[in-house]
């Protein structure tokens, strides 16, 4: 199993690992269906999230993976006509849960988006914002708390003379770490990522990927990703979805070697998609 | 080679410089045409200022800066007492006042409209808002006249009165018998016509903000109103501040609901329920019965309400530049 890996891997070390042992699940989706007003954008998806590891999801344009990914924090909730079915826990909270305070179900289940999204502010106030919307600390407290993050998200070397700069004037690769970062801050359980590379050059591709790695130690972590070496890269397991449907979820390293299903075969191997 | 070029000679004369020296011509005309344009803008504009300087020349000549401290107007003595101070201070506060009411509300509604509102509430607010942008300005005169300064004088006032009577500062504002006509009438009236600008601007410049950008804001956990303050409102700094400059040079320069509520009276008066006036309603409801000084004086007011728009519009910017410093950028 491994030594085929290695073939679908430009990242030898990381993919030849043996798989993890199975986790405890974090985050369990049962039956679940999402609708964009009329058009059934999800069909009966079930699978489950093993804490502390790395789950990808790929898939061609339109299947449903950032979809499904917007669900676990409820960000569809802002927009009107889309709904839900079906089950989903996080740990013991049911996420769907209409009654669910939305914004402390964000501080748990953390996201990063496809493009940088810093806010408008100073690198600075970028990680203290969030922190500072749950937590009463002192000046002191939390400028230890924004250089904890920053190392976490890999910039504070780059960024430590500068933290009153705007977030807006970093490149784009050190604007998503600084997204990681203030993802970071919030301590979340859970880190959503929506094809967090896409935009960026493959060194802070390499760098974000490494940091997703070193991430998932205390954080369990999904990742939606059009790159199937990135997956291979990142993830312990990988789940192939298809026009909505969650066509085979499993060890990454099994997804890509030796699938079962045709269809997630002909993806791996670029016949569609 | 041949047949190549019968078929040109088929197809016509075909001369590639006169069909270049054709478009060249377009060219320079389309230049001209747009740079003499863009050239009338500053003609206009520095004609505007010349003939106002021009027609202010004896009345500056006469009373010179001290114009702008005093306080009496009196255009029938002999010779006329002219000042400013009373119109000036008229103008600042009443468009001070409406500002301080329109921009929260109006920035309030626009928030509404793009973040809170359900989609059937949208149109019909939305298109109130455009169609109070539609009413002409007597209109709210004379509402304002009518409805508005009783309203003021009969209920508001002696509420207002009751309330802070013997309060140091506050007290002398709201002080004083009630008056249909007042500061505060003309004050309301500009509010409620500059909202339009602050709503409409706002809404269009909230529209721009990337949804991924809130969307990350509401993702570490943020309410509505946090995402509005830290996100939106920063984003948008300069359109929101460009919608309010714009609002702002509207309430500076109204004239016929202004001249139509505020009593014109040219006494300074601590108290906001007081009748004043404007520079504009000065120049509108005595410009045409004047002459000699009087009307240089009027004219003289003018000039002194274009200076006092441009420093006003000028500190906007230079306020605008500081939160661009302080944002870090």
């Amino acid at each position: 199993m491994t030594d085929l890996s290695v073939s679908v891997s430009s990242n030898a070390h990381l993919a030849s690992q043996q798989p993890l042992p199975e986790a405890p699940a974090k985050v369990t989706v049962r039956n679940l269906n999402f609708y964009y007003g009329e058009h059934h954008a999800l069909k009966n998806i079930n699978l489950a999230l093993g804490t502390n590891r790395v789950t990808a999801f790929i898939g061609p344009s339109g299947c449903g993976k950032s979809t499904l990914l917007r669900i676990f924090n409820r960000m569809y909730d802002l927009y009107p006509g889309q709904r839900v079915t079906g089950q989903l826990m996080l740990d013991q909270t049911n996420i769907l849960d209409p009654k669910l305070d939305l914004n402390l179900l964000r501080a748990r289940v953390g996201m990063v988006f496809q493009k940088p999204t810093p806010f408008p502010m100073t690198i600075y106030e970028n990680i203290a914002f969030g922190i500072r919307l749950y937590e009463k600390i002192s000046k002191s407290e939390m400028d230890d708390r924004v250089e904890k993050a920053l190392r976490g998200g890999a910039l504070w070397n780059e960024v430590k003379d500068k933290l009153n700069a705007s977030g807006l004037s970093l490149s784009g690769g050190q604007q998503q770490r600084l997204c990681i970062a203030r993802t970071v801050a919030v301590r979340p359980e859970v880190i959503l990522f929506d094809e967090p590379c896409s935009a960026l050059d493959p060194i802070s591709t390499a760098k974000v990927e490494e940091l997703i790695q070193e991430l998932s130690e205390n954080y369990t972590i999904a990742i939606v990703t059009h790159n199937m070496q990135q997956a291979a890269r990142v993830s312990d397991k990988t789940a192939f979805m298809y026009l909505g449907e969650l066509i085979e979820f499993d060890d990454t390293s099994k997804i890509f070697t030796s699938p079962t299903d045709r269809r997630t075969q002909d993806y791996i191997t670029g016949r569609f998609g | 080679m041949a047949v190549q070029s019968d078929v040109i000679d088929d197809a016509g004369p075909y001369d590639r410089a006169k069909a270049l020296s054709a478009f060249k011509l377009g060219d320079v005309t389309f230049y001209w045409i747009t740079r003499l344009s863009a050239i009338s803008v500053l003609l206009i504009l520095g004609g505007i200022i010349l003939s106002l300087i021009v027609g202010a020349f004896p009345a500056m000549k006469e009373y010179g800066f001290a114009f702008l401290w005093t306080q009496r107007w009196a255009p029938s003595a002999d010779p006329p007492v002219l000042g400013a101070l009373g119109p000036m201070y008229g103008t600042l506060v009443t468009s001070f006042i409406a500002m301080l009411i329109a921009i929260p509300v109006g920035l309030g509604i626009a928030i509404f409209l793009t973040e809170l509102c359900p989609q059937w509430l949208r149109r019909p607010i939305g298109m109130a808002v455009e169609l109070l942008a539609g009413i002409p300005s007597i209109i709210y005169g004379m509402w304002g006249f009518f409805v508005l300064g009783p309203f003021l004088a009969n209920t508001f006032q002696p509420f207002m009165i009751k309330i802070f009577d013997g309060v140091p500062v506050l007290g002398a504002i709201f002080a004083g018998p009630p008056s249909y006509l007042s500061l505060f009438n003309a004050a309301l009236i500009l509010a409620i016509m500059v909202l339009p600008f602050i709503t409409s601007i706002s809404v269009d410049v909230f529209k721009t903000v990337p949804p991924v950008l809130k969307e990350a804001a509401y993702g570490v956990g943020c309410t509505t109103w946090e995402v509005v303050r830290s996100v939106v409102i920063p984003y948008t700094r300069v359109g929101i501040i460009g919608g309010v400059m714009l609002a702002l040079g509207r309430a500076l320069g109204e004239t016929m609901a202004v001249t139509f509520i505020i009593g014109n009276s040219f006494r300074i008066s601590s108290s906001i329920f007081a009748p004043g006036t404007t520079i504009s309603a000065a120049i509108a409801s005595e410009f045409a019965e004047s002459d000699g000084l009087h009307q240089s004086g009027l004219i003289l007011l003018g000039l002194l309400l274009f200076v006092l728009t441009f420093f006003v519009l000028a500190g906007a910017r230079l306020m605008l530049l500081r939160l661009e410093k302080k944002a870090g950028k």
